[in-house]
């Protein structure tokens, strides 16, 4: 993970000695390491991206009784303009937005606590009790959401009477939601922090210990701040991946109907494009979904850079 | 190297894949259609199919083994809303949709206004007198023919006959009675319903709605008429609400596992259901043979008794297909050849919309699940007493609308019939938004 390794020596090094290599040795090189990375950004992102742009400026328009079929119409921004009018996209953004102020200080700050204290347990079973809680991200998307929908059910799942709210009811969607990604998540990031934490030089913390800092102050004080980087990094991926929320209300709408069909930003663009086959539409709305994910990865960066100077 | 970016785009696809694949039961796959030549290497003309139907495989094995002329490539597709629409309009869009396509009377409309359908008036026009009346009109929405029929889903009430008989239930003949049963039902078990009324099927309120007989769309001239909060439907809107309001009938879903367990426990003792009901309950829950019977729709005037209907397939020609005749020498068989009830026998109960076929799946289909009348002769009796009705070109969309706003009823914060006024706002929009020309017809 390079994402883990950046403030390491051992990447400086490297660095270092790769200036030191004489020039000269084909200036064909870089193009050929660039090349395959280059070709699938522009197959798989840029052109994609590019068509998207294009079609989020078109719509189709039948006329009479719509059986000749459509034909397309230029609408400038008039899809834009459709999407961020429509109060069920403003409501999707809502439901992320929550789900978002729910899952991720829960989810973060739960992998952060894990990670620790396995970073500091002289536990044997170390590696076994990391897969354990690694596990759930092995599980396939789908699989646990019709899962924990089981689970959640009234009549045959256990969770429904036992939880403090309805899990399937209209206000309990959510927070059943921020469960099955929290549980999916959270091991994930946990292996991320842990094996940052496993990269904080072992003499700065005997200093700490030398110094009289408890393993709570040394972990607060010392280790947290050094990974710092890899936490601000594992915060983008999680705000972006809530902006992206999909999975588990797709699976949970067969089984309530509590989650609508344009729940969340991703599901509205589902449905604009693969049941009401209004791709313009759908077109500006993942534009706009793309717009907000990169806005906020940035500020997020940015805030990260700021704290860390 | 893992990029931690794995709940993007990446898993998005899988899980919408994977969630067609699921509800597809596991028969998911997504099939492309090669551009290959049109004959196969023993001169038989090629033809491309997509369908999600069960067994559809089997029927295209016996279709071959009864002729050299035609041969079926069959790629099986992730079921209507859950990918197979999405998939074959984007085909058509796209100019490499396969020859025949599948279609439910419901979606066809929505379908057609792609533009990719062939019109197939004259070729299918002697079949006319074999199909159901119900099912004729429903691939005939404008004059025009564009699909051969398949089977039929008429409505029919599903009711556990040996709770009923234990307390002396009648069976409802009208709604007003069967509002009196769900009563007398909480009455016998506290912890029992009627049925569920599920809240997230917009399918399903729309086959209650047609059986009120108040058409959603109806085509004069050259406009769409669009009334989906007409008088039946709010009706229909307003009994339900009713009986959700006294806790008489559940808001839950059908189909899930809470679902057949209630069935199977005795929570619930009835099911408004369509004609595929019949195999539901028989693969659902095995274990219930001989407790259930299947009785007409109630209905709000015994003098003119009708039902909706809930899906039903049919089978269209692409309009850029290279060999309309062959797909159709195909459908024609499919729909209309006794040995293809005979096969559907073996693992389903099918319901053509072919009467001949009708008769051939009376007689195979094992007559051992169910008690009470005959399940055929209530199904035929329900398939006749199915009222005019035309889809319209938002149909599919407008089941997910119905959906999202009746969502809102279980917490209280709209009833039904408000709900439905929505709905009726939303589609005459839709519809004007895409150009269409619309006439409103104001809610009652």
């Amino acid at each position: 993970m390079t994402v883990v390794t950046e403030d390491s020596p051992r990447a400086n090094g490297r660095a270092e000695r790769k200036r030191r290599r004489p020039a000269g040795r084909g200036r064909l090189t870089p193009w050929l390491l660039a090349g395959p990375f280059a070709l699938l950004l522009l197959g798989t992102v840029l052109v994609p991206i590019g068509y998207a742009l294009y079609l989020s400026l078109f719509t189709e328009r039948l006329s009479g009784l719509g059986f000749d079929g459509p034909h397309d119409v230029f609408v400038w921004l008039g899809n834009y303009a459709d999407v961020l009018g429509d109060t069920a996209f403003r409501d999707s953004v809502g439901n992320v937005a929550r789900y978002a102020l729910l899952h991720i200080p829960l989810m973060l700050g739960g992998a952060l606590l894990l990670a620790l204290l396995l970073d500091s347990a002289t536990v044997q079973l170390r590696q076994l009790w990391s897969l354990s809680v690694f596990l759930p991200y092995a599980v396939p998307g789908v699989i646990a959401g019709l899962i924990w929908a089981y689970l959640f059910s009234p009549g045959v799942g256990p969770l429904n009477d036992a939880l403090p709210w309805d899990p399937l009811g209209s206000d309990g969607v959510l927070p059943s939601i921020v469960t099955m990604a929290t549980w999916q998540w959270l091991g994930y990031n946990m292996i991320i922090f842990y094996t940052a934490l496993r990269t904080v030089p072992r003499d700065v913390l005997e200093a700490a210990t030398v110094d009289g800092a408890g393993p709570l102050r040394t972990a607060l004080a010392v280790k947290v701040p050094m990974i710092r980087p890899t936490v601000f990094v594992a915060l983008v991926f999680t705000v972006i991946g809530s902006l992206q929320l999909f999975t588990e209300p797709l699976v949970l709408r067969s089984f309530t109907s509590s989650v609508t069909s344009t729940w969340t930003p991703s599901l509205y663009v589902y449905e604009a494009a693969f049941v009401r086959n209004d791709h313009g539409r759908a077109a500006a709305a993942s534009l706009l979904l793309a717009l907000a994910c990169a806005l906020l990865s940035a500020l997020v960066m940015r805030l990260s850079t700021r704290r860390s100077r | 190297m893992a990029h931690p970016l794995g709940w993007s785009r990446r898993s998005l696809l899988r899980a919408s894949a994977g969630a067609a694949a699921l509800t597809a039961g596991g028969v998911g796959g997504v099939g492309l259609t090669g551009c290959s030549s049109s004959t196969t290497a023993s001169g038989a003309t090629r033809v491309t199919l997509w369908s999600w139907m069960t067994g559809m495989d089997s029927y295209v094995a016996a279709f071959h083994a009864a002729q050299r002329e035609v041969h079926v490539e069959l790629s099986v597709i992730a079921a209507g809303l859950s990918g197979g629409y999405a998939q074959q309009t984007n085909a058509i869009k796209a100019h490499n949709a396969p020859d025949i396509l599948h279609v439910e009377y419901q979606g066809l409309i929505q379908l057609l206004a792609t533009g990719g359908l062939r019109d197939i008036t004259e070729e299918t026009a002697d079949l006319a007198d074999g199909y159901s009346p119900a099912a004729w009109r429903a691939v005939r929405p404008d004059g025009r023919t564009w699909a051969v029929p398949m089977d039929m889903a008429p409505m029919a009430f599903y009711y556990r006959a040996d709770l009923f008989e234990e307390h002396g239930i009648e069976v409802p003949r009208t709604w007003e009675e069967f509002a009196a049963v769900a009563e007398r039902v909480r009455e016998a078990d506290p912890a029992a319903r009627l049925t569920t009324f599920p809240l997230n099927d917009g399918s399903f309120f729309a086959g209650m709605s047609w059986g009120a007989g108040d058409p959603w769309w109806r085509i004069e001239g050259d406009t769409w008429v669009v009334n989906v909060a007409g008088e039946g439907t709010l009706r229909t809107a307003g009994f339900w609400q009713d009986l959700l309001d006294a806790d008489l009938v559940g808001g839950g879903a059908t189909g899930t596992q809470d679902w057949i367990a209630a069935l199977h426990t005795g929570r619930l003792w009835g099911y408004l259901g369509a004609a595929w009901g019949v195999g539901t309950l028989k693969k659902s829950i095995p274990d219930d043979t001989g407790r259930w019977a299947v009785a007409l729709m109630p209905s709000w005037d015994p003098a003119r008794p009708a039902n909706g209907m809930q899906g039903g397939t049919a089978f269209s020609v692409s309009a850029e297909s290279g060999v309309p005749e062959a797909a159709l020498t195909f459908l024609r068989w499919l729909s209309t050849d006794p040995e293809v009830p005979r096969i559907g026998a073996t693992f389903t109960s099918p319901f053509p919309a072919y009467l001949p076929n009708r008769d051939v799946a009376r007689e195979v289909v094992a007559d051992d699940y169910f008690i009470g009348d005959p399940v055929y002769e209530v199904l035929d009796e329900a398939d006749a007493r199915v009222p005019e009705w035309t889809w319209g070109p938002n149909a599919l969309g407008l089941f997910s609308s119905v959906a999202d706003a009746l969502g809102r009823v279980s917490s209280g914060a709209t009833t039904i019939p408000d709900a439905l006024r929505g709905v009726h706002r939303t589609a005459v929009a839709t519809l004007r938004d895409r150009g269409l020309s619309v006439r409103e017809e104001g809610p009652a």
